[in-house]
């Protein structure tokens, strides 16, 4: 009787496997395709395929020999007759390459532009990357690239490739790609808690503090990879100099706040700064200098933060992103150089100006200016508005405008007729 | 059958009140009179500051020739620009009147705020008595009154705003938000509320009455304000924002939604060019410092 069951039951469990494999063989086939129709019929026609199909690495599908896993064989509404936009083709597979709430990614994937790093086919490199390390990265970081290969003093993490410390897809946990956080991320291979170590740091407890703050972690033309400007009390190890004593319960605490502290020994360019009619807010808040400075050491000249236009560009980016919308290009805002028209401290004239008169601003490059046809100056009243007089940013805006040459309008004549009214048809 | 039509009318008509009464048109300007020259035909320079009261009088700050000028304005019709040289005024900003006519200006250069008796003559500095000695250092970046001239200040040195009682003795402090980007300016309405405009991250945070701290109010406003420098708030409850780069003015509800954008760029009388300090009343009317246009415009608010 037991065996009589037994028996019984193995035949329903294989007679029911065989029925619905059969009924899958059917139903994957009902369109009668060919053997091999997904993908190595195709390579019958794409016969030039047969090479990239010898790379030592190739991408799954392809390996599978399922061209349909990416293209549609009929019609599409896409290039290279993909089954979906090229933004999102990728991510049907691979969701997983950027996470939810990701603190930083890496624009090309976000814009879905996976191509760019990877050969959806095969490739020589491993991920069908179609470089092998960080040659590829400076295919498009191209002045780190440069900046790497001068520096005399390398970080050894770099060598080894960028994907040491940086995620090439996005990160969860923090900015630039990092794998992790700084200073944990350092920490994997720095060690604080040796004698040389705390004699380097004056002391100072640092494995809790922003090991960027100082040290350029894509090395530096300075020893101990230091940026390569450096605040000189840094320099002197005198830390203690801005901050309290290493011992103390606050040591990262400064000995005063915002300005006043870096007034001890800036009291001059400071003083001159207050004695102007307008001066720059940021500078009396709670941050005050380290608004636009780094206190400790900074890539660019004078300790500051960034590019200006990163800099400025942080609180005022509408003015920046107009600029970037602008037909016609102002090359001061281009080259981040907003010193040639602004003083970044304080100033007697609005918008920060450096001179009061904006003729004399423009006139410092732009010579012709001063032998413009049209009337300009104190003596020229603007028509629109009786207590204005004509000058440059009469019919030019100085970040830019959609237009070309700045000017306000799209047409030349519509400004001009703003004046001229009798001209206007 | 005319009933039903006429029950069908009312319903439409009572269902339709709302949406012209409070939608598209809320705190809309009308263009009303323009102030370019004080009382002798001396024009105003990058004018940074308007103060108004419930009177006729108001009072301009002509920055950019480090002075002060009183007006009226009545019927339509603006009048006067007696000037107010004051020594300790050497570059006004933002400027204060209060309910006792009294008027208080902050100055760029000291950047210290300075108060004038009625008739315009020095009275003394806000220096605040009593503060906490941790933290006695401040910087006004701006400063309002309410309506029992209690001081409020915008101190960006010590993040936070001071209020001082009309005499200008401490009374509290209300700590900034955590994280922020710049802040410009501030208001204070009836109920005691406190506005604060983040300029960098186009965003208006809020206090209630003894509140502690701040609160997010509005959404990320960028897609209708370039740089909000200043902020007023009527009787009602609407917030107005002055859209400096934008050359505007921006209109928010009580609860800090958007409600319209009034006002453009540009030279010719009813336009903007940077505009600073705002300053509304209970009769409905609008004063913009237009500091690039070199003059100060009045509008009406259509209610």
């Amino acid at each position: 009787m037991k065996l009589r069951y037994k028996l019984f039951l193995f035949f329903y469990i294989v007679g029911s496997l065989f029925i619905v494999s059969r009924a899958h063989a059917a139903e994957e086939n009902k369109f009668k395709l060919k053997q091999g129709a997904k993908g190595k019929v195709c390579v019958t026609c794409h016969v030039t395929f047969e090479e990239k199909l010898k790379s030592p690495f190739l991408h799954t599908p392809v390996k599978a020999g399922d061209c349909t896993g990416c293209h549609n064989p009929h019609t599409s509404n896409h290039g290279k007759m993909l089954a979906a936009d090229a933004v999102k083709v990728c991510y049907r597979c691979h969701k997983s390459m950027v996470p939810e709430n990701a603190r930083s990614t890496h624009k090309v994937v976000v814009e879905g532009n996976c191509v760019k790093c990877h050969d959806p086919h095969g490739a020589n490199n491993r991920f069908n990357l179609l470089k092998a390390g960080n040659e590829l990265c400076f295919g498009c970081h191209t002045s780190m690239g440069e900046t790497i290969t001068k520096v005399k003093f390398k970080h050894s993490p770099v060598e080894k490739g960028c994907i040491s410390c940086h995620n090439p897809h996005a990160s969860g946990k923090t900015d630039f790609l990092l794998n992790d956080s700084v200073p944990s991320l350092c920490l994997k291979c720095h060690k604080t808690n040796t004698p040389s170590f705390a004699k380097q740091h004056m002391n100072y407890p640092v494995g809790k503090a922003l090991c960027t703050s100082c040290h350029n972690p894509h090395g530096s033309d300075r020893g101990g990879i230091l940026f390569n400007n450096v605040h000189r009390p840094v320099a002197n190890k005198m830390c203690n100099q801005c901050h309290e004593e290493p011992t103390s319960a606050t040591p990262f605490a400064t000995k005063k706040p915002g300005y006043e502290l870096c007034r001890g020994c800036h009291s001059s360019m400071i003083n001159d700064a207050f004695s102007k009619k307008r001066i720059h807010w940021p500078l009396m808040s709670q941050r005050g200098c380290l608004s636009c400075h780094n206190p400790h050491a900074s890539a660019e000249n004078k300790l500051i933060k960034g590019g200006m236009i990163k800099v400025c560009g942080k609180c005022h980016g509408d003015t920046i992103a107009r600029q970037e919308r602008s037909e016609t290009k102002h090359p001061p805002i281009i080259e981040g150089n907003c010193t040639a028209c602004h003083v970044a401290h304080s100033s007697d004239n609005a918008f920060l100006l450096n001179q009061t008169s904006v003729i004399e601003i423009c006139g410092s490059c732009h010579d012709w200016q001063k032998h413009s046809t049209h009337p300009i100056g104190d003596k020229v009243i603007d028509p629109r508005n009786k207590n204005l007089t004509v000058q440059c940013l009469t019919c030019h805006r100085s970040h830019g405008t959609e237009n070309k040459y700045f000017i306000y309008t799209p047409v030349i004549t519509e400004l001009c007729t703003q004046c001229h009214a009798k001209y206007k048809r | 059958m005319t009933k039903v039509l006429i029950k069908i009318f009312v319903v439409i008509s009572a269902l339709a009140l709302p949406l012209s009464s409070f939608g598209a048109e809320a705190g809309k300007l009308r263009y009303a009179a323009t102030i370019y020259f004080d009382s002798k035909g001396v024009g105003l320079r990058l004018p940074e500051g308007v103060a108004c009261g419930e009177g006729p009088s108001f009072v301009v700050a002509d920055t950019g020739n480090g002075r002060l000028l009183r007006y009226s304005f009545q019927d339509g019709v603006p009048k006067g620009g007696d000037e107010l040289k004051i020594d300790q005024i050497s570059y006004p900003l933002r400027l204060q009147l209060s309910s006792k006519g009294e008027i208080f200006a902050l100055d760029g250069k000291q950047r210290r705020i300075v108060r004038l008796n009625p008739e315009g003559a020095f009275m003394g500095y806000i220096d605040p008595v009593g503060m906490p000695p941790a933290a006695a250092s401040f910087v006004p970046r701006s400063f309002k009154l309410d309506s029992t001239d209690n001081i409020y200040i915008l101190d960006i040195f010590s993040e936070r705003v001071l209020v001082l009682d009309p005499t200008g003795k401490y009374v509290r402090q209300v700590d900034f938000p955590e994280k922020y980007g710049f802040f410009s300016d501030l208001a204070v309405d009836s109920k005691g509320t406190i506005f604060l405009v983040d300029s960098v991250d186009a965003v208006v945070y809020a206090a209630p009455k003894d509140a502690k701290g701040f609160s997010l109010l509005s959404q990320k406003l960028d897609e209708y304000v370039n740089f909000p420098s200043s902020i007023t708030v009527d009787g009602r409850g609407t917030i107005y924002l002055a859209d400096q780069n934008g050359s505007g003015v921006v209109v928010l509800g009580t609860d800090g939604s958007f409600l319209g954008r009034s006002l453009v760029f540009g030279w010719k009388d009813g336009l903007l060019r940077y505009p600073s300090q705002l300053c509304t009343n209970e009769k409905g009317e609008f004063f913009v410092a237009d500091r690039q246009n070199n003059r100060v415009q009045i509008f009406t608010v259509i209610k």
